[in-house]
């Protein structure tokens, strides 16, 4: 732990930490949109334990940051900036079209896929990550593969049995997949600081990342017989740099619409 | 010498059963009054825990902090629960009538199924969030926790389950109006205005004194069925003895100036709702029951393909 | 009812236990269109709140219910003493006179534990 007294190793963790937390809270807020509105109420209450567990985590990574002295963690949540977000793009974007009050046409294959491949990029990190060089985030780690275990679960059975399915949701999933995968490549990112928190230890590098996700999804598709291209790309925006879309914009006046009203309340 | 029971023998019977304490199970013979009357009652129970989640999910991504978003989204899910729940119960019933799960959807949207008049109001605040989880969920309490011994096993087992989820309602909803109530200026009038708006709706909820007020009431055969055991006025008026004082000691004014604890009546005094409004609004003529239930069907139809897809396999194996 | 989405909604029946060494118990019904979706929706449904050991879930027209009729022959009469402990009772005094305490339920289930002494 004396490693945090070199401003590089804390540079990265910070970097690192600001990651993993966006990441699980703008995707747990996305799924929070659904809730109500998914395909059938056993699967609401289902996919609402997940949205609770994911941005749980969040609140652990946000509470890593809080005793690095980043600020309290709803100050962390809610009042940062957009350009100041660590978040990948995809996770970012809407269910579907219309808003979870108006109209909405969320997209379920979308969701699906979306969580499918989210949940197999963040098992890769997590594995990594149970070996960390920064212990609390090792021991953070361990508690949250715990829970994903269910997560990948879930999200097997649902993007198998569509797949399976064959006819308008194959198509639909397939859809999907190109859209999940147009912007897949940022999930995978650790941005700027990649090299820097490989070679202090935090995480695997990129490369090894990208690696063990390709490893563990081939099989998923060879099982369905569809080609696995892993061809992934990041069109919407590089969210590590802090590029994000015009969406995270509107979830965010959304998401902090009451905290915004005064911030030093307590709530 | 065997010798089938007449429909009156197998009634005495029945309603011996129910009246020494026995419980009548999905499957039992049961008089058609009887069934009726639990489909009526469970299946708008259960609808509305469904569209009840509508408007506190407005809330949900909206929550001030972590735990408020955390909370929130727990006490939806169970909402979204209990509906599951509810819905169970009545699908047993009326699976005997060739009906299912997407039958009392289509009652709903074609307005044959009812829900509960306090889900058509608007909830424009996070003040209003917290006052549904507080006092709706704190009427529902008293209304549900009446029915815990209902002759009908299935409906009292799933009672049982969401009495102990209220209980977390309850508090969920305590915390965040006592967060606001010794909160700023602006915060104490968010709940004060809440109150204001949802004084009337509660009242209401319990449903009419007597008939009269709207031309009918279940009260008398769900009592003469042992499915509850008060009167919509007794169960309001416990709503009162358990409410008024916790409402007022934390600096809330309610909005009705005549409303007094009368000690030789042994009973509250209040200024009654319109129940004539209430009548409308039941009609789903609230102020936002089309926009709820537009959000309730948009949703059925824009996934209806996932069933489908599902359904194939299934039906094949 | 809808003919192409009614194959949709299955009714499963879910059993849990609490631990390990728990027995399975009954928690209650959901609808699922298969037995691998029924599983994957059991626990958040009905023990979100609770420890979980394992999960059976089961097609509810697989169950043979019993009918009112049939549940006429389950009551028995209250005479069969001599398959309990109670028609036993008497051996407590008979034992006294050689000395030895009677081995009842309660120490039988307490030789269990013996070994950690």
């Amino acid at each position: 732990m004396t490693e945090l007294t070199e401003p590089l190793f804390k540079k990265a963790v910070v970097e690192l930490l600001y990651q993993l937390a966006d990441d699980d809270f703008i995707l747990a807020y996305r799924g929070s949109e659904w809730l109500g509105l998914a395909p059938h109420i056993e699967e609401d209450v289902a996919f609402s334990s997940i949205n609770q567990d994911t941005m749980g985590h969040a609140a652990m990574y946000y509470g890593l940051l809080e005793q690095l002295g980043e600020g309290d963690m709803d100050t962390l949540s809610h009042a940062r900036g957009i350009s100041e977000r660590k978040n990948a793009v995809l996770l970012e974007l809407p269910n579907g079209s219309g808003h979870y009050l108006k109209e909405p046409r969320y997209d379920w294959a979308f969701t699906v896929v979306r969580h499918f491949y989210y949940s197999h990029a963040k098992k890769v990190k997590l594995e990594s990550l149970k070996h960390s060089s920064y212990e609390p985030l090792a021991h953070a780690a361990v508690k949250i593969s715990m829970e994903l275990y269910y997560h990948l679960m879930h999200w097997t059975v649902w993007f198998n049995q569509l797949m399976n399915a064959g006819g308008e949701a194959k198509r639909k999933m397939l859809e999907a997949i190109s859209r999940v995968e147009q912007d897949f490549l940022d999930v995978c990112s650790l941005g700027p600081l990649s090299a820097e928190m490989a070679s202090l230890k935090l995480i695997d590098g990129d490369d090894a990342l990208m690696q063990a996700f390709h490893e563990n999804m081939k099989p998923v598709f060879d099982a369905l017989f569809i080609p696995y291209k892993g061809e992934f790309q990041q069109h919407s925006g590089k969210g590590r740099y802090g590029e994000h879309t015009q969406e995270l914009h509107q979830a965010l006046a959304t998401l902090t619409e009451v905290y915004r009203t005064d911030p030093a309340a307590a709530w | 010498m065997i010798r089938l029971e007449t429909d009156e023998e197998k009634h005495i019977n029945f309603m011996e059963r129910i009246y020494a304490g026995e419980k009548i199970e999905a499957d039992d013979w049961m008089p058609d009054e009887y069934r009726n009357v639990l489909i009526k009652l469970i299946s708008m129970h259960g609808i509305s825990e469904i569209m009840g989640a509508l408007p506190e999910k407005e809330w949900v991504p909206k929550a001030p902090t972590l735990k408020r978003k955390l909370g929130i989204m727990a006490k939806v899910q169970d909402e979204m629960g209990h509906g599951q729940l509810l819905l169970r119960v009545t699908e047993d019933l009326i699976k005997p009538l060739g009906k299912t799960r997407e039958d009392i959807m289509e009652d709903l949207f074609n307005g044959k199924l009812k829900f509960h008049n306090v889900f058509h109001m608007e909830a424009p605040t996070w003040g209003d969030a917290g006052l549904i989880g507080w006092l709706i969920d704190g009427a529902a309490i008293i209304t549900q926790t009446n029915m815990l011994n209902a002759s009908y096993g299935p409906y009292a087992r799933a009672l049982k389950r969401i009495c102990a989820e209220e209980v977390f309602h309850a508090q969920h909803g305590e915390a965040i109006i006592l967060a606001l109530a010794e909160g700023t200026d602006e915060q104490k009038r968010m709940v004060q205005q809440a109150v204001e708006r949802w004084w009337e709706p509660l009242l209401m909820f319990f449903g009419p004194g007597d008939a009269k007020a709207v031309g009918t009431s279940k009260q008398d055969i769900t009592a003469k069925y042992r499915i509850r055991s008060k009167s919509n006025e007794e169960l309001r008026q416990d709503f009162f003895t358990k409410y008024v004082p916790r409402i007022l000691s934390i600096g809330l004014t309610i909005p009705d100036p005549s409303m007094h604890y009368d000690q030789e009546q042994e009973k509250w005094i209040y200024q009654q709702p319109d129940w004539e409004k209430f009548k409308e609004i039941v009609r789903n003529k609230g102020p936002k029951s089309q926009e709820r239930l537009r959000l309730r069907k948009l949703s059925y139809e824009n996934n209806e393909w996932v069933r489908e897809a599902l359904a194939r396999p299934n039906d094949a194996r | 009812m809808n003919s192409k989405t009614a194959g949709f909604f299955q009714e499963y029946e879910v059993f849990s236990k609490r631990t390990a060494a728990s027995p399975m118990q009954y928690q209650f019904s959901l609808l699922a269109p298969n037995e691998e979706m029924a599983l994957i929706l059991a626990q958040e449904n009905f023990m979100r709140r609770e420890p979980v050991a394992d999960i059976w879930v089961m097609k509810q027209s697989a169950i043979k219910k019993m009918t009112p009729d049939e549940r006429q022959s389950l009551p028995r009469l209250d005479n069969k003493d001599y398959r309990n402990t109670k028609g036993y009772g008497y051996l407590k005094k008979k034992w006294r006179k050689y000395e030895q305490e009677m081995l009842d339920e309660k120490e039988i289930f307490s030789w269990g534990g013996e070994s950690k002494k």
